[in-house]
């Protein structure tokens, strides 16, 4: 059984590491196993840094062959480096699991003599604890770049969702701080589970998917000189042409000095804003051109949806009793849930801002670009509109750093539940 | 105004709504959150097998889905739970049909927020939920939730756990549902001795260890961790004992 001190070891190099993530996969308990998934995810505990703890976040080795210039593992470091045996593995899954603290593992590992030698330990290791242990709870893999194929799909056969990081924004920053990797090299596998993924949906395949939930992929932001525009295009490719199920995104954080590296972190600020971006082009049928042109950055004084608005005066004000769904949604303070609601007590009242205010819309935001029964109480002026939406939109903000001690190195919590 | 006054459970509930209907200033609670006022008549219920299954009918009639909002809402700790879920039946017969998309109603509206604050409280549960395992490997949760959900909860387990015995207590309602590998069975339970397995202690200070680890100390965000994991729930998670 594994002890406190390897523990600790493996733990802490797998901390910053974003995805903490169950959701999205339905997998059921077997006869006498142990485990299930819930298909909305669980968070079974909040750590001092407002971040979740849904999985047993672990490396299997710290002791890596590559030289990622921004990794504290990496080859040229001086750190302890530790390793944890697939039995003590899955001995601490199934007792975690059984006490209710953890929905699963997620199982990643520095590349330890090979990529291929690494991506079958971790893949034994999967296969061991469903087999073996009968574990049916949601498992979440870090693929190894530049592993066989057939490692990676027979990983994909036991794992809910697996994951491979572009860690870089572009070629260029990945040859100057991660030289051992290639961008054809990270994307060559996620096409390959996309197809495979892909294949099981076309052909309606229920039983024995390969990882039900997906794939992710993180990205650092701030290392490297990338705008947001670039960004947010990866991103949108990624989760169009390749079906991701999300794109996180990892604040810099100086954590290793070196001349490459920026000297100061990226700040919350940008991550909160590429979030934020991410959710219109996922949820509110947003298209990248219309949020951020490529070479620019998203804007830091107000949220994008609000941006976007802004820009687009000519469209407003909307009327909440008879605009469309994709418009209401484009409404800022107006998200899903409240387009939902006004679109179902639509159909039996008239609706006033009154009822809005009962709905929880943002009222404050709303204002400006929406009439109720045809009166409307925003601001006069397109320069009124800017100026009251910058006031209230720095109040929140100033709030949300406020909440880190240090804003610089500040980056957002991600809950497990998304 | 006259106050029916039930004992809380559901079929004294309907029973309160088939007496209390045809009463223009009728108030329906349960005696735990009763407070008259000096011209208010009370009326005591007892539950009734036929006036209770007539009121349900005539539910299922108009809304298939009704009966499982009472049932959420009566689990409340809202001390207006009766009532609210009296004036929602009301307003379903009067409709003569569903409701529940009349979200611009102060009722429904009242009712989605109470169901929300039940059915959150059960999702949270299933992640803050801690069990120990016994000398007899039989796992127990101590918990004491703000509604009335242990029996809510334990089909979630017992799907998860499968052969696993184990127990959730609820100690301030003093009910636990217990499950022994085949059904749930909820039951009056004051106290519980629990004789610890001797592997518990090492498992508690490894996952305290891994809580610590994970932990991302140089950025901390307190108020984040509050506002997602209540303080009140902390006093069942090892990861929050010192």
């Amino acid at each position: 059984m594994i002890d406190a001190d390897r523990l600790k070891i493996l733990t802490e190099s797998a901390k910053y590491d974003v995805s903490c993530s169950s959701s999205g996969s339905k997998r059921v308990n077997a006869k006498g196993g142990l485990g299930n998934a819930s298909v909305g995810g669980i968070c079974h505990s909040f750590t001092p840094d407002g971040r979740c703890i849904s999985l047993l976040k672990i490396l299997m080795s710290n002791d890596c062959i590559y030289d990622c210039e921004y990794c504290p593992n990496r080859r040229s470091a001086d750190v302890p480096r530790a390793a944890i045996t697939p039995d003590e593995i899955c001995q601490l899954v199934i007792s975690f699991y059984k006490r209710n603290y953890i929905e699963g593992l997620f199982l990643s590992s520095a590349v330890c003599g090979s990529p291929n030698a690494t991506m079958e330990a971790l893949t034994e290791t999967i296969v061991r604890l469903r087999k073996v242990y009968n574990f049916n709870g949601y498992i979440h893999l870090k693929g190894i770049p530049y592993a066989d194929d057939a490692l990676i799909m027979r990983a994909a056969k036991y794992a809910d969702r697996m994951s491979f990081n572009i860690e870089l924004p572009s070629e260029k920053s990945l040859k100057l701080l991660a030289p051992q990797k290639t961008k054809e090299g990270l994307l060559l596998p996620m096409k390959k589970l996309s197809a495979a993924t892909e294949y099981d949906r076309q052909n309606k395949i229920k039983s024995g998917r390969v990882i039900p939930a997906g794939q992710t992929t993180q990205l650092i932001v701030g290392a490297s000189p990338e705008s947001d525009g670039q960004i947010l295009r990866l991103t949108q490719a990624l989760y169009r042409n390749l079906g991701l199920k999300r794109v996180y995104y990892s604040s810099y954080i100086p954590v290793v000095a070196s001349p490459k590296l920026p000297t100061e972190g990226a700040g919350l600020l940008r991550e909160h804003r590429l979030y934020q971006a991410d959710w219109l082009l996922r949820f509110y049928g947003f298209d990248v051109d219309e949020l951020c042109g490529e070479g620019d950055n998203l804007d830091a004084d107000c949220d994008p949806k609000c941006a976007w608005a802004m820009r687009n005066m000519h469209l407003f004000p909307v009327e909440v009793n008879t605009a469309p769904a994709e418009m209401l949604l484009r409404v800022p303070g107006i998200g899903a849930r409240g387009a939902y609601r006004i679109i179902k007590a639509r159909k039996y009242t008239r609706l006033d801002f009154d009822n809005l205010l009962k709905m929880r819309i943002i009222i404050r935001r709303a204002k400006h670009f929406i009439t109720c029964n045809g009166k409307f109480y925003g601001a006069q002026s397109q320069g009124a509109v800017r100026a009251a939406l910058m006031l209230e939109s720095h109040a929140d903000d100033a709030e949300q750093l406020s909440m880190f001690s240090s804003p610089d190195i500040a980056a957002s919590a991600i809950t497990g539940e998304i | 105004m006259t106050y029916f006054v039930t004992d809380g459970s559901a079929d004294c509930f309907y029973t309160a709504v088939f007496d209390a209907y045809r009463q223009k200033d009728a108030v329906i609670t349960s005696e735990s959150n009763l407070q008259t006022q000096l011209d208010s008549q009370i009326c005591e219920v007892v539950a009734d097998g036929e006036k209770c299954e007539r009121v349900k009918r005539k539910l299922r009639q108009l809304d298939a889905g009704a009966a499982g909002d009472v049932e959420l809402v009566l689990r409340s700790c809202n001390p207006l739970r009766e009532n609210t879920a009296f004036e929602y039946i009301r307003l379903i017969i009067e409709h003569g049909g569903p409701v529940r998309n009349m979200l611009a109603h102060p009722v429904v509206l009242e009712i989605s927020d109470i169901r929300k604050k039940v059915t959150g409280e059960i999702h949270k549960l299933k992640g803050f939920l801690r069990f120990m395992e016994n000398t007899e490997g039989v796992l127990y949760a101590p918990c004491s939730p703000d509604n009335d959900i242990v029996d809510l909860l334990a089909p979630h387990f017992a799907e998860r756990f499968k052969n696993q015995r184990f127990v959730i207590h609820d100690i301030t309602r003093k009910t636990a549902a217990m499950y022994d590998g085949r059904e749930i069975l909820v039951t009056f339970a004051d106290s519980a001795e629990i004789y610890l397995s001797e592997y518990e202690k090492y498992f508690e200070d490894l996952w305290k260890q891994y809580y610590k680890s994970v932990n991302i100390a140089s950025r901390p965000h307190e108020k984040q961790m509050k506002g997602y994991m209540p303080v009140r729930y902390w006093k069942f998670l090892p990861e929050k004992q010192r």
